[in-house]
């Protein structure tokens, strides 16, 4: 029982990572109807940027906010540039997945380019230490993990259901030719929500590093996960990314340690498996609205 | 003044950079090239590539090798993408399940050649089961689930290490020539390759035009029309997806005689995207565009090894963004451009422009480029 529970505090406090990721996706998805690829190899390089400034001397809860700014101006500038020129049909999908190939590829290498690919030491935001959770223990930094993202979700809550400038987004991801006659500037909602992405992305590196090991390719299994939250709470729901994320954080820490065959190296297999399971048996999701195909 | 004019001299040069940028964006329809054309270049390349083995390094043959078993997945991954339509990023999963399967079998005392129908079997009942669930996914949901597969490959390749042997691979003395034909190792898996890809070429060819090519490229364009036009187009995307993870499967194969080693770490990511850009390099929806593509992926890596350990990846994610913003049609279609007014003009053509493997990105086809064409 009481590895029960410390499996299903671990779970949750992975799970929120995941779930933020998988919200930093399904953003972008709402916004732009595509999945971007590169979603956390920016949020990779936003923890090389991190790391950086404060190897530089800067204050770790400083560093991040930095880094989460620039992500912004990249996630922003990366609507701008590299996915508006292709439209947002159905037809252009491949070419945007390919181009969000490109640009993850890119940010790989060029984070292995420049700071190697030997890994790096990031200090935990939160300090060393348990706290006592009942008869089980968790971590500072996973507690830390975990109401952090809690607080990123009601901010953003905020954001999209009681400010006017959430409302605008909202509408732009749901109808962006009505919300252009009523004259809110898609475009520029569309930046900002890529914007926003890219500053959750950057969040969960600098929470993730310290536990992953900060090196060019430390996000793409933690990607794999996150698109299995998404899928799982339904794509264009942020809600359901988030109790998407939990629930693969839990389960996927359960597998590993009740499922023999799976163990601790396999986990990954986890998350195809949910990935295939939701999307042929509950395409939208949990909590995602039903498409229906019109001729 | 002089000054004004000097700007719009410049204008004027940009103007007409922009206008032959906008020509490589454009798509371009099979070069109908005569018949009698056809098979003597296809004669003469297969002489050429015959022969040349018997002239140069050893590490040449070993390199055009790998150009020849990238070719061959790049015709089989392009049939699905391409033609198809169907986004596939984890056929590295099928190249390792051909890889493992050949070098399994040959440790266990099988003759090298004889591995190879069961590895084509093996990776086409696995393409085929994959295949059924991937009929209900679209577009993203297939990209997701196949990168899914791409990432999970190494992991499951070091968990089954009963087979495997896991992280540390399996090394093996194979594909030695017979005594009869008196060349050297290098050559004769260079042979062995080139009749690879020439049963692939020729396959990819048939598949790809007259009846089943159409039906691919209907289901493609418009899956409904085309199911109304009389195109079964499960059976149609379940095959296809089964022939691909085929032709992958032999690739893997032709790879171990070449590299004579597996292990779990050559089959990530990595290899997906590569593959990912072969057919994004070459040309979508062409079969030389395989060929462009497999010397793409080969050499890139050789080059810029000199550089940086990052600089592969770097040029392979650039040239992704690059070419589907300035040439989304790849080299074969910069090819086609350049070839078409000398095709046209040599004598023997068959009337009608076929419009199969015309290709689209964007939503944009080559048929209407053909119609067009038809009409003047």
């Amino acid at each position: 029982m009481e590895l029960f529970l410390q499996q299903l505090l671990d779970g949750l406090a992975t799970g929120a990572l995941y779930g933020a990721l998988a919200l930093s996706v399904v953003l972008v998805y709402r916004a732009s109807g595509i999945v971007n690829f590169a979603q956390g190899e920016m949020a990779m390089f936003a923890a090389f940027l991190t790391w950086q400034a404060h190897t530089w001397g800067v204050p770790l809860v400083l560093a991040i906010g930095l880094s989460m700014l620039i992500a912004f101006a990249f996630g922003a500038g990366v609507e701008r540039v590299l996915i508006r020129p292709f439209g947002t049909t159905a037809a252009a999908h491949l070419s945007l997945i390919i181009v969000t190939l490109g640009l993850m590829l890119v940010l790989t290498s060029g984070a292995g380019w420049t700071w190697g690919y030997l890994t790096k030491q990031v200090p935990p935001v939160f300090g060393e230490g348990v706290v006592d959770v009942g008869a089980s223990a968790m971590s500072r930094q996973a507690l830390g993990i975990i109401l952090a993202v809690a607080v990123m979700s009601v901010l953003l809550y905020f954001l999209f259901q009681k400010t006017r400038l959430g409302l605008d987004m909202r509408a732009a991801a749901s109808n962006p030719e009505s919300a252009r006659l009523s004259g809110i500037p898609v475009g520029r909602m569309l930046m900002l929500g890529w914007g926003l992405a890219g500053a959750i992305g950057a969040l969960v590196g600098a929470l993730a590093a310290p536990q992953l090991f900060l090196q060019p390719n430390m996000m793409a299994a933690m990607l794999l996960y996150a698109f299995a939250a998404a899928t799982l709470g339904g794509f264009d729901s942020p809600v359901g990314a988030l109790i998407g994320g939990l629930l693969v954080g839990v389960l996927e820490n359960m597998a590993g340690t009740y499922i023999d065959i799976i163990g601790n190296d396999f986990k990954q297999a986890v998350a195809l498996i949910i990935i295939m399971a939701v999307l042929l048996f509950k395409p939208e999701g949990l909590f995602g609205s039903r498409t229906v195909a019109r001729v | 003044m002089s000054d004004e004019r000097r700007t719009s001299g410049g204008m004027g040069a940009f103007g007409a950079v922009r206008q032959q940028l906008a020509r490589l964006r454009e798509p371009h329809a099979p070069l109908d090239a005569p018949t009698w054309l056809r098979v003597a270049t296809f004669c003469l390349v297969a002489g050429v590539a015959a022969l040349l083995p018997l002239y140069v390094q050893p590490y040449v043959n070993f390199d055009l090798s790998m150009v020849m078993i990238y070719a061959i997945v790049g015709m089989g991954l392009n049939l699905l993408t391409g033609f198809n339509g169907q986004i596939s990023l984890g056929h590295s999963a099928f190249f390792a399940t051909g890889a493992y399967v050949a070098a399994v079998a040959i440790q266990d005392g099988w003759h090298y050649l004889a591995v190879l129908p069961v590895a084509v079997v093996v990776t086409f009942v696995l393409g085929y089961l994959f295949g059924l669930p991937a009929l209900r996914l679209q577009g993203l949901q297939l990209a997701l689930v196949t990168l899914a597969l791409a990432i999970v490959t190494p992991s499951a390749i070091k968990r089954l290490d009963d087979f495997t042997k896991g992280q540390e691979g399996i090394n093996l003395y194979t594909a030695q020539p017979p005594e009869w034909t008196g060349l050297e190792r290098d050559q004769w898996v260079y042979l062995l390759c080139l009749v690879g890809v020439l049963v692939a070429w020729i396959l990819t060819r048939r598949l790809s035009t007259g009846r089943i090519g159409r039906s691919l490229v209907a289901v493609r364009d418009n899956e409904t029309v085309a199911r109304t036009l009389g195109v079964r187009s499960s059976r149609t995307k379940t095959m296809v997806f089964a022939i691909s993870a085929a032709y992958t499967g032999v690739g893997g194969v032709l790879y171990v005689y070449v590299v004579q080693f597996v292990g779990p770490d050559s089959f990530g990511l990595v290899m997906a995207i590569a593959f990912i850009s072969l057919i994004v390099v070459g040309g979508l929806g062409t079969i030389s565009g395989a060929v462009f593509g497999a010397f793409f992926i080969t050499y890139v890596p050789e080059w810029t090894a000199g550089i940086n350990q990052a600089a592969a990846g770097m040029v392979y994610g650039l040239s992704l963004i690059i070419f589907m913003f300035v040439m989304p049609f790849g080299i074969a279609g910069l090819a086609r451009a350049a070839l078409r007014p000398v095709v046209d003009r040599v004598p023997g053509k068959r009337g009608l422009l076929s419009g199969q493997g015309a290709p689209t990105v964007g939503g944009r086809s080559a048929a209407v480029d053909e119609e067009e064409l038809v009409g003047s």
